[in-house]
């Protein structure tokens, strides 16, 4: 058995697959693990030395598919994928289809990785700064995000889009990304200091926000599942609307209300206009 | 009054649009530039309010003073509700703020009818015009259009905007007269040919300026009156046909406070709505044509889909086989959707499609099942009776209006 460890890296994992393959080292004779490996059955082995005999092509579509892949966290990260170029390297195409069980979850991880690009996209909140203390910090905006995939370093460079020379960083428990208006720069181990900027930033702005979901919300039209759906429980704690949800639901379940006005709104006095009447502000 | 206090009427007041959509955008950024926004043709759902609607944008009325009196419309001139206006400044600093928090993709303003319907075009100009041009922003806008505005307006508007949307309200001229007394399918078809026509005269010009990119839409209220689905299905497929809509929205009519007698207290039919449009998606995606999901007068099945619906009216076209049917066909088979069929198509020039791939394939096999062949699978006799199958396959009904009125 042959131990590996290719440091959570595409790119080194792909190096050592390559000489495996070359060597004809079958996927059920090797083992990828982060740190010490702990199988007393297995004889240690070495990696073979030289790139090896076995000559092969694969396509470049599946050098790619392997490397969204392999961004997912979970059970056998790096050995699914070296099952996947096995079969085929060795002219099972079918491999990387979602039609075939290997093949299907090769798929499903590629999607779970770019659903959790998307809801990078849609579900990190900046806090803004206030002058001096960006001034201080070169920088204007900061976030906190969990990503439960590795994806902040491919998935960020859209907030440059976004945000044009806007100046920001995201922290995550794992990493850090930081853009300064023109570069970006990426840290596999965030600085603590950047988590304590992201997490500890003061935001009376929020209640701006806070105030505009609870009335586009339609309370006659209640579907808390249909939300949870799409908009996963682990994100709500870092998003300034999250604590309103259950209040929100609460309030819309007593049924005293039938329609879609939000209560606020109600308990307000009303204004009925004459053909004459010319609005103020 | 306090710029948040307005901003709480005022998303209210908006709320009852469906629309919140910031996709089919070209592709736009503010890298290494001056401003703010991109848009890359995928929409955002920033967040999800707990009615399970996606906020992508910030929808907002300009102001809810109106003179009009819809029956429907929570701001009619003769609602009982609290009034507020936006100066353009405050709906652009809004904006650009939600944006820079990444709450919200882009704008949806709209606006109650001040003045007259020129006067309020060109305050909701105005506002796109800022963000634009002042604030170089380049996320989504889309535009409400009051149908009565001058026809240059329309245009202006629609070189500012990436959609542009004038709502048909009710899908019958007699509703529209009885309920909205004020506006009149004429020019609410004219704004659409307006539109239609700006984007006709820059199609396939490379180097002429954008017009609503995104396309327009338009939305119909189902269940204020008592039009049924063969009315909309087919009104909605002669706008598509007609004025190259985008989209066409349904919004279950939700009771308003101090409701008129004129519209029904009734909790809105948000199941009725869901199968609408789960047929307008078959009509754009799949190529059915309205009269073919709903034959003659009434409305949709409720108890089950209109794709399956279509399958167990359709028996002679079943069982088909997946190894060989051709694509359009194979995406009518309930429970294989347009994905599928892709995957599909591309195993099968690999190797024949076993019972076991469709199950690796994650095709909803319970609806499937009767309808197929494959290498090692064919239907026994005992399911041939439509009127089993429909027994075996019908949704439970709506829990969620039960969880609210039990
Ligand atoms: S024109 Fe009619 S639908 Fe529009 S805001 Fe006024 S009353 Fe409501």
């Amino acid at each position: 058995m042959i131990a590996l460890d290719c440091d959570e890296h595409f790119d080194t994992w792909r190096d050592q697959a390559r000489v495996l393959l070359g060597h004809g080292i079958d996927p059920t004779e090797v083992v990828w693990a982060h740190g010490p490996v702990h199988d007393l059955l297995a004889v240690p082995a070495v990696l073979p030395q030289g790139p090896g005999p076995f000559r092969t092509r694969v396509p470049a579509a599946l050098l790619d598919q392997l490397e969204l892949a392999a961004r997912y966290r979970g059970e056998q990260r790096w050995n699914l994928l070296y099952e996947v170029l096995w079969r085929v390297a060795h002219g099972d195409r079918t491999a990387m289809l979602a039609g075939d069980r290997l093949g299907s979850e090769l798929q499903r991880r590629i999607k779970q990785v770019s659903r959790e690009a998307h809801h990078l996209h849609a579900f990190v909140r900046f806090v803004p700064l206030p002058a001096a203390l960006a001034e201080q910090l070169q920088l204007d905006l900061v976030a906190f995000h969990e990503p439960a995939h590795d994806i902040l370093q491919s998935a960020s460079g859209h907030f440059a889009d976004r945000l044009g020379r806007q100046r920001w960083l995201i922290a995550t428990p794992r990493d850090g990304i930081r853009f300064d208006g023109s570069t970006l720069d990426y840290r596999r181990h965030c600085p603590e200091q950047w988590r304590q900027w992201a997490c500890h930033a003061d935001d009376p702005g929020a209640e701006l926000w806070r105030t505009y979901y609870r009335h586009t919300f339609n309370p006659a039209r209640v579907n808390p599942d249909a939300m949870r759906q799409h908009m996963p429980g682990r994100f709500w704690r870092h998003l300034p609307e999250g604590p309103l949800i259950a209040r929100l639901v609460g309030q819309a379940r007593q049924g005293k209300q039938r329609d879609g006005q939000a209560q606020e709104v109600g308990q307000q006095g009303g204004k009925r206009i004459g053909r004459g009447d010319s609005p103020t502000r | 009054m306090q710029l948040i206090a307005k901003l709480g009427i005022l998303a209210d007041a908006a709320k009852y649009d469906a629309s919140c959509a910031s996709s089919g955008a070209p592709k736009r950024s503010s890298r290494g530039r001056d401003g703010l926004g991109a848009t890359d043709g995928m929409g955002i759902c920033h967040s999800y309010t707990p009615d399970g609607r996606c906020v992508s944008l910030l929808k907002v009325l300009l102001t809810n003073f109106c003179l009009y009196d819809c029956q429907y419309c929570v701001n009619r001139r003769s609602s009982n509700v609290p009034r507020a206006r936006f100066t353009p400044e405050e709906v652009v600093r809004l904006t650009l703020d939600f944006y820079r928090r990444n709450c919200i993709s882009g704008l949806f303003l709209s606006s109650g009818i001040i003045r007259s319907a020129d006067y309020t075009m060109e305050q909701l100009i105005r506002v796109a015009q800022l963000l634009r041009e002042q604030h170089n922003f380049r996320g989504y806008i889309h535009l409400k259009t009051i149908p009565d505005a001058d026809p240059l307006l329309i245009e202006q508007a629609g070189r500012l905007a990436d959609r542009l949307s004038v709502n048909i309200e009710l899908p019958t001229e007699a509703s529209l007269q009885r309920l909205a007394p004020e506006k009149q399918v004429r020019t609410i078809r004219q704004a659409m040919g307006t539109i239609h026509h700006g984007q006709q005269a820059v199609a396939g010009e490379v180097n002429a300026p954008r017009f609503t990119p995104a396309g327009q839409s338009t939305q119909m209220i189902v269940g204020a009156d008592a039009t049924d689905d063969h009315t909309i299905l087919g009104n909605a497929e002669s706008l598509y046909q007609g004025y190259g809509l985008r989209r066409v929205y349904y919004s279950a009519f939700s009771p308003i406070p101090d409701s008129p007698t004129s519209v029904p207290l009734a909790a809105p039919p948000l199941l009725r709505e869901h199968r609408l449009y789960q047929a307008d998606f078959l009509m754009r995606g799949y190529g059915y044509k309205a009269g073919e999901l709903l034959g003659g007068a009434g409305n949709l099945a409720l108890d089950i889909d209109p794709k399956l619906a279509w399958a167990l009216a359709n028996r002679e076209v079943f069982p088909l086989d997946v190894n060989r049917a051709e694509p359009a066909l194979l995406a009518r088979i309930p429970g294989i959707g347009l994905r599928s069929v892709q995957r599909l198509v591309a195993l099968r020039r690999e190797r024949r499609i076993r019972y076991d791939d469709l199950i690796q394939l994650r095709c909803v096999l319970d609806k499937a099942r009767p309808f197929i062949v494959t290498s090692d699978y064919r239907p026994p006799q005992s399911e041939t009776r439509s009127g089993l199958l429909r027994e075996r396959l019908r949704e439970p009904q709506a829990p969620v209006q039960m969880g609210l009125w039990g």
